[in-house]
């Protein structure tokens, strides 16, 4: 080692040589912030027509220049009904836009042509398709009612004699699901009260509801609907549990679960509650249920509707629409 | 608080009278500085519309001493404390007085080895690991200029050898060997950057520990270890800071009577994780800088190549600490215009506003602006840069002209956004020269100083999406002359010109690129100052000066403005 300084410097020769870049960059992609944009190959749908009731599924195609956020959106030309899948990619594909038949924005979809419609936040550009659902998605669970045709026989019912009442099926094309749903409504002026709908498990032929006995995996849905101008509407639903299973229910001694729904949002809604977060309440507070206190879906064996208002606010309207205990998950309509 | 100041004023009157009765044994010194500072500022705008709204006139000053006493109860121990009496103008009667402890340490020998200080005390290790690196554009004017950065620089306790200012302790001591190797320097460092607040915000310490071994006057090898960090259960926040740096350093001298060889060089690497936290980032970044070096002593010559690679992933907090922060916004003429918009920053607001400047490491990588310095926005440590310098210069000791060009080409590492990578071109040219003692019999001072930077940043467009082209230069040039026996007239020229586009990175807290904005410029800043200073002694010196700032942008929705600026400085060290 007599020349240590030359050595140095040999060794350090690499350090010297040519620059190289990295062959992955930092930050988001500038081409996609800033870059202009470009549809390389057309939109189009996977298929003409889709049977959602066999579990098919459809999906859409298409590819940009760069990463977009995009809002494919299919409407139901007769329904009314809406799916918005977004996403941020530089491609459609079946990975990103399949659809199952599912709704975003009630109501549901019924077999009828559909306009698929593609646009981007931040681009002007609207792309535009058809497909025709020639039928419609089957909901696992167990259905209490969809409202179409006739009232199940097995249910019970009260109804004051208030002004403007109305309490029944009603079919004129409306509904969130089919064509019927469930209208009540009327003013009463000295009772919150104002109609009550009982669907017992003996209507469906069986002394409880055939339920998993996990709270956790049972949800009660339901689509609610609201007229623009009023807000004065309270469903409450309860759900009695025969504890003791003598095939009555004792509200003294036995629990009755309930969700209470202050009708405030317009048009059709859903509501999906889970079983465990079921509450007891006494007039719209939380209290300790009367029997075991344990909620115990197995062991229901009625469900009560009941559409309130407070007497002075004058007339409340409501409507409900497929009602259905899902399992494990809430219902997607 | 009146209270409070009376007792201080009775303690510095205290020590006043010890330090009488002590300054004959030395073992009890004053030390410190005096200074009275005016500035009166017109704004002159020529938008379309007159600014009714802004009032154009704005006078500012102090009167302020820093009153240290240096106490040596030992030989080897000395004791400073340091308070500072400040009195804006407008404050009469006290009501303005500020008191503050400026600093205050103890350092000492241990058993005539290990040196120690405890308390403040400026600290610096390597350029990749503790550096405080010179602000943009400002770090070197024209003398007229350079007063009023020099009074901002000794606020904030810059000093000439780019350490910052620490609180915490400090020690060294050295082992000599009889054969082989020379001596082992070790030298360590722990300094809080940050107090806890005993909620959400741990402490956070800074580390270093430096080992030089010096084999001869021909080799010198040294390990640095730096690492800014929090502490544990210092709050009830488990998450916590890790930035480990390790660097090597090499220098090593050849040469003989006609030329000299010196090899400078610095790698390393740096890891930067949070412990704790699922969403921080953990990053390893790596850098090397040699800097070869060939000298011929006898003309005063040098050329000089610099190959560096720093990663885009190198984190370094007690390098890439930028002293100006550029989130701050101007305090004098803040809104203009009779929409009152705000007045973005310039040259003159950086060359005296206090506001801008920061005192602690941070642990990101702050904003720079890239219309003054997009190359080398964080000193040598600046991430994502490789390539050369080339320098060449005149230096000669007892020599009174002083002269250096020096080309950077450099690109970045890994592109920002896009595959291909900004690539960088600078060249500078400095010249100083003391004019008057090239004549035999010309006493007086005549200094004149020349500087020029021209930055050029570039990269490609692609097929969709714009190209990058920033242009910045920047000149300055002044003369120091002096008329009568230490009476000098000052005059400076300092212009800056930028025009282009560039898009700018926007990062999150941990310092990921989340998001690029557009940047475009195209303006220019240009400052014409004379005046006159009398040197009492080396130490003190009143100045008096007019400045004139012009200010020209040639978009955004701010007319072009001027500010006639008079200031007054008399300083007195002691």
């Amino acid at each position: 080692m007599k020349r240590p300084f030359q050595w140095l410097c040999l060794a350090l020769l690499p350090v010297f040589a040519g620059c190289e870049t990295d062959d992955e960059f930092d930050g988001p992609s500038l081409n996609d912030l800033y870059g202009a944009f470009a549809i390389l190959s057309p939109f189009q749908s996977s298929a003409d027509t889709v049977d959602f009731s066999s579990g098919s599924t459809v999906h859409f195609t298409a590819e940009f220049s760069k990463n977009v956020s995009w809002i494919l959106e299919v409407k139901g030309l007769e329904s009314g009904a809406v799916k918005e899948i977004s996403g941020f990619s530089k491609q459609l594909d079946a990975v990103n836009s399949v659809w199952n038949g599912t709704t975003t924005r009630l109501p549901f979809f019924k077999s009828e042509p559909c306009a698929v419609m593609l646009r981007f936040e931040a681009e002007s550009d609207t792309l535009l398709d058809t497909i025709f659902v020639s039928g419609t998605r089957n909901y696992p669970g167990l259905l209490l009612s969809d409202f179409e045709g006739v009232a199940n026989p097995g249910w019970t019912s009260f109804v004051q004699s208030g002004a403007d009442m109305s309490f029944g099926i009603q079919t004129n094309g409306t509904a969130a699901q089919g064509n019927g749903y469930f209208d009540i409504g009327g003013a009463v002026n000295w009772d919150f009260l104002i109609a009550y709908l009982f669907m017992p498990a003996t209507a469906y032929g069986a002394p409880t509801f055939n339920l998993s006995s996990n709270p956790e995996l049972v949800y009660f849905n339901t689509m609610l609907y609201k007229p623009e101008n009023l807000n004065n509407g309270i469903m409450l639903f309860q759900f009695q549990e025969d504890d003791n299973q003598d095939g009555t229910f004792t509200p003294a001694s036995e629990d009755m679960y309930a969700v209470e729904v202050q009708m405030n949002q317009n048009n059709w809604s859903q509501l999906s509650v889970k079983y465990s977060d079921l509450q007891t309440l006494v007039n719209g507070q939380p209290a300790s249920p009367n029997g075991n206190g344990v909620r115990e879906p197995h062991k229901l064996n009625q469900v009560n509707i009941l559409f309130l208002a407070n007497p002075a606010s004058g007339y409340a309207n409501a409507r409900l629409d497929y009602m259905i205990f899902t399992e494990g998950a809430a219902l997607e309509p | 608080m009146q209270k409070l100041h009376t007792h201080l004023l009775l303690l510095i009157l205290v020590c006043l009278g010890l330090g009488t009765q002590a300054q004959e044994d030395r073992k009890v010194n004053f030390t410190g500085l005096a200074r009275g500072l005016y500035f009166g500022d017109r704004l002159n705008q020529e938008g379309a519309t007159p600014d009714t709204v802004t009032p154009p006139r704005l006078n500012s000053g102090h009167v302020m001493v820093d009153l240290g006493v240096n106490i040596r109860p030992n030989k080897n121990t000395e004791i400073l404390g340091m308070v500072r009496v400040r009195n804006d103008y407008g404050g009469f009667w006290g009501s303005g007085v500020t008191f503050d402890v400026r600093q205050l340490f103890v350092k000492g020998v241990i058993g005539g080895i290990v040196k120690y200080q405890l308390g403040d005390f400026n600290y610096r290790m390597s350029r990749y690991t503790l550096w405080n690196y010179n602000q943009e554009v400002i770090g070197r004017m024209p003398a007229i200029f350079q007063q009023q950065t020099d009074v901002l620089n000794y606020e904030h306790f810059y000093e000439n050898d780019n350490s910052w200012r620490q609180q915490g302790a400090s020690l060294s001591f050295a082992l000599v060997f009889k054969k082989f190797l020379k001596e082992l320097q070790v030298n360590a460092v722990t300094t809080r950057v940050r107090p806890s607040d005993f909620n959400q915000v741990n402490d956070r310490l800074f580390s270093g520990l430096n080992l030089q071994l010096v084999q001869s006057k021909y080799l010198n090898l040294g390990f640095n270890y730096a690492n800014l960090y929090d502490v544990a259960e210092t709050s009830n926040n488990t998450v916590g800071l890790r930035n480990p740096v390790l660097t090597g350093t090499i220098n090593a001298l050849y040469g003989n009577s006609h030329f000299t060889l010196s090899l400078d060089g610095e790698f390393g690497r740096s890891r930067t994780f949070y412990v704790n936290s699922t969403e921080a980032p953990d990053w390893n970044g790596r850098f090397t800088d040699f800097n070869l070096k060939l000298s011929q002593p006898k003309w005063g010559l040098y050329l000089s190549g610099n190959a560096l690679q720093v990663g885009s992933a190198f984190r370094s907090p007690g390098a890439q600490t930028k002293r100006i922060d550029f989130g701050q916004q101007a305090l004098a003429f803040s809104r203009i215009t009779n929409n009152q918009e705000l007045r973005p920053y310039n040259m003159l607001d950086l060359m005296r506003e206090s506001s801008f400047y920061v005192m602690q490491l941070r642990p990101f990588l702050m904003e720079f602006a890239p219309q003054y310095d997009n190359i080398t926005p964080f000193g040598d440590a600046t991430p994502n840069r490789q390539g050369a310098i080339i320098r060449l210069g005149y230096e000669k000791k007892g020599q009174p002209l002083k002269a250096e060009f020096a080309h950077y080409a450099l690109q970045e590492m890994r592109g920002e956004g896009t595959l291909k990578p900004r690539m960088f071109s600078r060249n500078q040219l400095m010249v100083e020269a003391r004019v008057n003692e090239y004549f035999k019999n010309w006493k007086k001072r005549l200094n004149i100083s020349f500087h020029y930077r021209s930055d050029k940043t570039s990269r490609e467009a692609d097929d969709l999406v714009r190209g990058v082209d920033l242009q910045t230069e920047a000149l300055s040039a002044g003369i120091e002359l002096e008329v009568l026996p230490s009476l000098d007239v000052l005059f400076g020229i300092q212009t800056l010109q930028y025009k282009g586009f560039d898009f700018t990175a926007v990062r999150n807290n941990f310092s990921e690129i989340f998001n690029f904005n557009e940047f475009e410029v195209d303006g220019n800043e240009q400052m014409l100052g004379y005046g006159l200073r009398y040197r009492f002694s080396d130490k003190t010196f009143l100045s008096a000066q007019m400045n004139r700032f012009q200010n020209a942008n040639a978009l955004g929705t701010l007319p072009d403005y001027s500010l006639n600026q008079f200031m007054m400085l008399f300083q007195l060290k002691f």
